[in-house]
């Protein structure tokens, strides 16, 4: 009986596992839809644990090309604290971030790229509460 | 009273497997006759030299093909079906390794056709797309019937590029995750060796400033598919593969690219924040240079397409 049990447990678990990834695609789907005038490049998923002494972060390197507009759109999943704060950094210094001095939040970033290279969005959740988000990499039809 | 308890068990332990077959979809598994071959023998079995991660790094950073099929529509160069890879010859491709590099180059076609709304021409394209993922059991991430719908009723172009471009990006995740990066490798390198090929034979034509630059800018680029790609040069196709992609960099040595730094901008536009990067990047590439990297790429494209 225990061991049927078990087997009862890891298909549950399983299929939370599955719910959990189709929930992601679907907030990609809806996040992707509110790019506006932009076209989809790619998408970053993500889910950080809560921590107050060093907030989780997770960081996405991608190449992004002279002479093109981006933009990185934000969209929080529900049922978290978490609100996403994402940066845009060249190396070690922050380009640009979504969050505003006062603590408010702007919807997307944009970036003018002036130089080919490497660059990294990072993401991690305001005060390191607990959240998942996912930002989508888009460029703007000039 | 057991007896049903049985039955409760079997019947939710039946559900859930049901479920799961389904969820994970006829790709998971490679059919040969009646016998079940895991994933992980078709996987890479050998010591990579760089970590699963750090490939998944590298293959992310590099560009995807629709930048540079936008790049080419806002410049005003008409479209070329010309330029675009046959269709035909989809029973030569005959091996994952052939079938990954071809794929790569169906999907960056796929780019190019969305970008000029050339969607009666993207059937046959998709067509192929679709038996190449199925035969290297990615295809469930492909949504051919609704890219179908999308392009033979010629509504919501948007959608039908993102539908486009995220089929591809999940078809990469999964094959990373699945340990494939091999096919993942191929896949990204017929990509933008296609998006390279398409790029410099329209500047063949037209030798439009902002094209050059971004086809000179992506000496950047070749460090990091040649690193992917000697991850497996124990197998005498990659092997092969390096080569080819050494001889494009080798004519890549004539470009030299320099910087000014500046210091960025921002401001705040109907909610959005604008970073204007100040920095300038200067790009330095001849005539000659230029003819000659025309020339290498052509030549590895052409050999992939005939693989």
């Amino acid at each position: 009986m225990k061991k049927v049990l078990n087997i009862l447990l890891t298909l549950l678990i399983a299929l939370q596992f599955s719910n959990a990834l189709a929930q992601s695609d679907e907030l990609v789907n809806v996040c992707a839809l509110g790019i506006g005038n932009a076209t989809y490049l790619k998408d970053y998923k993500v889910k950080l644990s809560a921590s107050s002494v060093s907030p989780p972060s997770a960081k996405f390197n991608v190449i992004l090309n002279k002479g093109t507009m981006y933009k990185i759109t934000v969209c929080n999943a529900e049922g978290y604290a978490g609100e996403a704060v994402v940066q845009l950094m060249e190396n070690a210094t922050i380009l640009g971030t979504n969050i505003k001095a006062d603590g408010s939040f702007v919807t997307a970033i944009g970036f003018q790229c002036q130089k080919t290279g490497m660059y990294s969005i990072n993401v991690s959740f305001k005060d390191g509460k607990e959240g998942a988000a996912v930002a989508i990499l888009s460029y703007i039809n000039m | 009273m057991k007896r049903n308890w049985f039955k409760i068990v079997f019947v939710v332990f039946f559900a859930g497997a049901i479920t799961l077959a389904g969820c994970s979809g006829d790709g998971s598994k490679k059919k040969s006759g009646d016998i079940e071959i895991p994933d992980e023998i078709f996987g890479d079995d050998k010591p990579l030299m760089i970590s699963q991660e750090a490939m998944g790094d590298i293959i992310d950073n590099i560009s995807s093909p629709v930048e540079m099929a936008a790049l080419l529509k806002s410049t005003g160069v008409p479209f070329s079906q010309k330029l675009l890879a046959s269709t035909d010859r989809l029973d030569d491709l005959n091996t994952n390794f052939k079938q990954a590099l071809n794929l790569g180059v169906y999907g960056c076609d796929l780019g190019y056709l969305n970008m000029y709304e050339k969607t009666g021409s993207v059937i046959n394209n998709m067509t192929a797309i679709k038996s190449l993922a199925n035969e290297l059991r990615i295809g469930q991430f492909f949504d051919f019937n609704t890219i179908k719908r999308l392009a033979t009723n010629n509504e919501n172009l948007d959608s039908l590029m993102y539908i486009s471009v995220s089929s591809f990006n999940n078809m990469d995740e999964y094959l990373r995750q699945s340990n494939r990066s091999n096919i993942s490798s191929l896949i990204v390198t017929g990509m933008w060796i296609e998006g390279m090929y398409l790029a410099t034979q329209v500047v063949k034509e037209a030798p439009k400033k902002d094209v050059v630059e971004r086809i000179a800018d992506q000496k950047l680029v070749l460090n990091d598919l040649i690193l992917i790609l000697k991850n497996y040069k124990g197998d005498a196709n990659f092997n092969e593969l390096v080569k080819d992609v050494e001889s494009i960099k080798k004519e890549y040595e004539g470009v030299k690219i320099t910087y000014e730094m500046g210091e960025p901008e921002a401001k705040e536009v109907d909610g959005m924040l604008i970073i204007v990067q100040n920095d300038k990047q200067h790009i330095d590439v001849s005539d000659e240079t230029l003819a000659r990297i025309i020339d290498a790429i052509a030549t590895v494209r052409n050999k992939i397409i005939n693989l």
